[in-house]
């Protein structure tokens, strides 16, 4: 069960004099299960990348599999596939329509065609992995709520579609720190009890690291580097900076410290780890 | 420069309930200082930003900008042009097609002379380091220039004071960077008082006060060493601390004996590594 | 799928005909209009295409791209063209079936009618072709500002187009974003009969709506912020004036309509 990009290669307005490549000649497999961190610059062709995961963009070059069918077809197979492929947009909220947030939710997976049933019962699971309570949210307008309860509806409507592939570009943006961290929370939960695939767009190294297993990055429309986060940064820390891409705060510390002389072992890709590390360099007793 | 006293707002929301987003804030921003506010959202953080140049009126209290009241209906346009503000979406605060255009677009509606207009666009331009893309569409811009273009808007009207709320919420990383670095020269070099709103605290570390609002209230304020070494009830109001703070402040719980006072990774690697 | 479509049909370029002002291209414009409308013989025609050519050669735009601007109203010419012919009673009959009658004054008129639709757009696309919708919003703005004291609201005009300029693109990418969007969630844009095709297009169209009130309201309070109160007491960066180059157009122009105005009653009264 994966995903499958093969040599794809994508070039916005082909044959207008704003012609410009976004991907090229790019591979990649992603496997059920997984959590994939996409980083890269603005412009850098991670977009596009992912608009590919579900052949929302036909690629002029290469072939999408989703699950060993080719997804660019216009068969009911092709279009079964596609989707599986669940996709949260950039400011997702701003995409919401129905009278009721109940009504907004089920029009995924009434459009895959679930029976009623089923629509209920994906809409209830949907909410509840939000943390919306059913019986306070279902019946509301979707645009009475803040804009932090709209996002997660909007959240919500992808998750109902129960999809083996979840792509989120930038799923926290615009939120402030505690929300942010909720909604991470909600995926990962999400990864844990459903076992399926997400992928994450992000522009911050640190969540990359965070919550990631994998990570990919994307530049000039080019697969950079594609492993685990920690070897990545171990390996390739100078090259990412040339192109303007930062470590995480917390490696960046850690890497200071040790620098300064404090012997810290194990890889740190969080708060936890490094506190774990100084703990165990000086000796103290960690907490936790 | 800007008094706020004992400031209340209100207003009912859809079912009718009173809303207090902002429950009796008193502060007073000195000229020339640069201010940040910070708070979760729905903090009042972004209210209490439009009591500062009259787009919304105290339901109590007062706010007086160079001892004018936003209160008074007359000094309303010279309390704008003294106090400019920069919007939260890029795209929704740049009104002309054309870059040169819209940075003129503040001053065409005061009434500066026609001839005057010209040098004015293009000082403002160089000082946001637009200078190259006068002739651009707005559109076809990054995030961080179009922000940077918004800011050269304002200069034009040669404000005291320039309030940012959240102009870095919808930009990546280097549009982020573009932003804070535009707004320290403003108020290093021309000495524009700043109020700079955000929820990110690496931005606030660059103020030269930073106030920590939270249910319509300011919770606490301070230099940014006095008010991020308070780990925990930043995270009780939805914030965030600089990660050394952060780690500070855990290893302070294993027993370590660190000064109070962390903020910086330099400062934690020089208390771990004596 | 929806970026990168030009606005208006401007085509940059320095020639003589886009270095005019946006005013004397629209009142003379306006005055071929008026010429057209003088010409009655095949020759006052034959002057008017050559005008046409001649003004296209000046303005160096790609000639195909100019005629191509008659493109979408071919259907309107042709059904000139056949009222015209089937309708116009006439002595000369060229062509009769059933109750179809075909006149040589018919066929006459209708191809008159057809030339002077034809050369109506083309000269109008040569002016958006010549001149940035920006600029030929100021000159809009200020020929209209002599009627204001009769309630034509000029600036409100010209601030509507600027912000319609400014947001049009912006939209058109919220739109691919949307439609992009609820796609991902099974949404069909494509099939179904007409009514079921509307209703397919809510998902896009209320988002849409909802998004743009939305910039509306972000952009006007962004306006009172920078001071903006309505048309009174502003000034203007840029201002229009005629050059040396505007007289020679006007002259042209009006040689030409006194021409055509000649050719039409003058040569009766020789």
């Amino acid at each position: 069960m994966s995903i499958e990009l093969k040599d794809v290669s994508y070039t916005y307005s082909k044959g207008t004099p704003f012609e410009r490549q976004a991907l090229n000649n790019v591979s990649v497999s992603i496997d059920k299960g997984e959590i994939v961190a996409i980083i890269g610059h603005t412009g850098s062709g991670k977009s596009t990348f992912v608009q590919h995961l579900n052949a929302l963009l036909k690629p002029d070059k290469g072939m999408i599999i989703i699950d060993e069918v080719d997804a660019t077809g216009k068969t009911s197979d092709a279009k079964a596939a596609r989707h599986r492929v669940g996709m949260v947009f950039q400011y997702p909220e701003h995409q919401l329509f129905a009278e009721t947030v109940e009504e907004d939710i089920a029009f995924g997976p009434r459009n895959k065609g679930f029976s009623e049933d089923e629509v209920a019962v994906q809409v209830k699971e949907a909410m509840r992995f939000v943390g919306l309570d059913y019986d306070t949210y279902a019946k509301r307008s979707p645009f009475q709520l803040s804009g932090g309860q709209m996002r997660r509806v909007a959240v919500a409507g992808v998750v109902a579609l129960n999809p083996d592939y979840l792509v989120l570009d930038e799923p926290s943006a615009g939120l402030d720190p505690a929300s942010r961290l909720r909604v991470f929370r909600e995926i990962l939960e999400l990864h844990k009890t459903r076992k399926i695939a997400i992928v994450i767009v992000t522009h911050s190294m640190d969540e990359a690291a965070e919550y990631a297993n994998r990570l990919l990055v994307i530049n000039k429309g080019q697969l950079l580097y594609d492993g685990k986060p920690e070897e990545i940064f171990k390996e390739h820390s100078a090259e990412l900076r040339q192109v303007g891409l930062d470590m995480p705060q917390v490696y960046n510390l850690g890497e200071k410290l040790k620098a300064n002389g404090l012997n810290l072992k194990g890889d740190i890709m969080n708060t936890k780890a490094l506190v774990k590390a100084i703990c165990q360099a000086k000796g103290w007793k960690n907490a936790k | 420069m800007i008094k706020i006293e004992n400031l209340k707002h209100y207003y009912k929301d859809i079912d009718g309930n009173e809303v207090k987003a902002l429950d009796g804030v008193s502060l007073s921003i000195a000229e020339g200082e640069f201010v940040a506010v910070i708070g979760a959202n729905g903090s009042g953080k972004s209210t209490l930003a439009r009591h500062l140049n009259g787009l919304l009126v105290p339901t109590e209290g007062k706010v007086t900008v160079n001892d004018m009241d936003t209160m008074d209906e007359d000094r309303t346009w010279d309390i704008r042009q003294s106090v400019g503000m920069v919007f939260q979406n890029p795209d929704n605060q740049i009104v002309a097609a054309i870059v040169e255009e819209d940075v003129a677009f503040g001053m065409e509606n005061i009434g500066v002379p026609s001839a005057e207009i010209r040098p004015r666009v293009d000082k403002a331009l160089a000082a946001v380091g637009m200078s190259d893309y006068a002739k651009h569409a707005p559109h076809l811009l990054s995030g961080g220039q179009k922000q940077r273009v918004a800011i050269a808007g304002i200069l034009g009207l040669e404000p005291k004071c320039i309030v940012l709320d959240e102009p870095t919420a919808m930009l990546d990383p280097q549009g982020r960077q573009e932003i804070v670095a535009t707004v320290k020269s403003l108020n290093k070099e021309k000495n524009i008082t700043i109020v700079y709103i955000t929820h990110y605290m690496e931005e606030a570390l660059q103020a030269d006060r930073v106030v920590v609002m939270g249910a319509g209230k300011i919770q606490f304020m301070g230099t940014p060493k006095e008010v991020f070494c308070r780990v925990e009830e930043l995270e009780k109001l939805g914030l965030e601390a600089p990660i050394a703070a952060k780690v500070a402040s855990e290893l302070r719980k294993c027993g370590a004996k660190l000064p109070k006072d962390i903020i910086t990774e330099e400062e934690l690697a020089k208390a771990l590594c004596q | 799928m929806l970026n990168n479509i030009t606005l208006g049909q401007y085509f940059p370029g320095d020639s003589f005909i886009h270095k005019l002002d946006p005013r004397t291209k629209l009142l003379c414009t306006l005055l071929f209009i008026v010429a057209i409308f003088f010409a009655n013989s095949p020759i006052s025609y034959g002057i008017l295409c050559g005008f046409t050519l001649l003004v296209i050669l000046v303005s160096r735009l790609p000639f195909v791209m100019v005629l191509k601007s008659v493109k979408p109203i071919w259907i309107i010419l042709l059904l000139t063209l056949c009222i015209h012919i089937f309708t116009t009673p006439g002595e000369t009959i060229l062509y009769q079936y059933s109750f179809l009658t075909v006149t040589k004054e018919g066929l006459e008129l209708g191809v008159k009618m057809c030339l002077r639709l034809i050369l109506l757009l083309l000269f109008s696309s040569i002016l958006t072709f010549t001149t940035s919708p920006i600029v030929l919003t100021d000159g809009i703005e200020s020929l209209l500002r002599p009627f204001k004291c009769i309630g034509v609201p000029a600036h409100e005009l010209a601030m509507m187009m600027t912000i319609a300029l400014r947001f049009i693109p912006t939209l058109l990418e919220e739109t691919d974003r949307i439609m992009k969007a609820q796609t991902a969630r099974g949404a069909d844009f494509e099939s179904g009969n007409i009514i079921q095709r509307v209703k397919n297009m809510l998902p896009l169209l209320i988002p849409l709506f909802i998004g743009a009130f939305r910039r509306a309201d972000d952009l006007a309070i962004a306006m009172e912020a920078r001071c903006y109160r309505g048309g009174e007491g502003r000034t203007r960066m840029h201002q229009l004036s005629y050059g040396s180059n505007d007289y020679v157009a006007f002259v042209v122009i009006f040689v030409l309509i006194f021409g055509l105005a000649f050719l039409r009653w003058g040569t009766k009264l020789i």
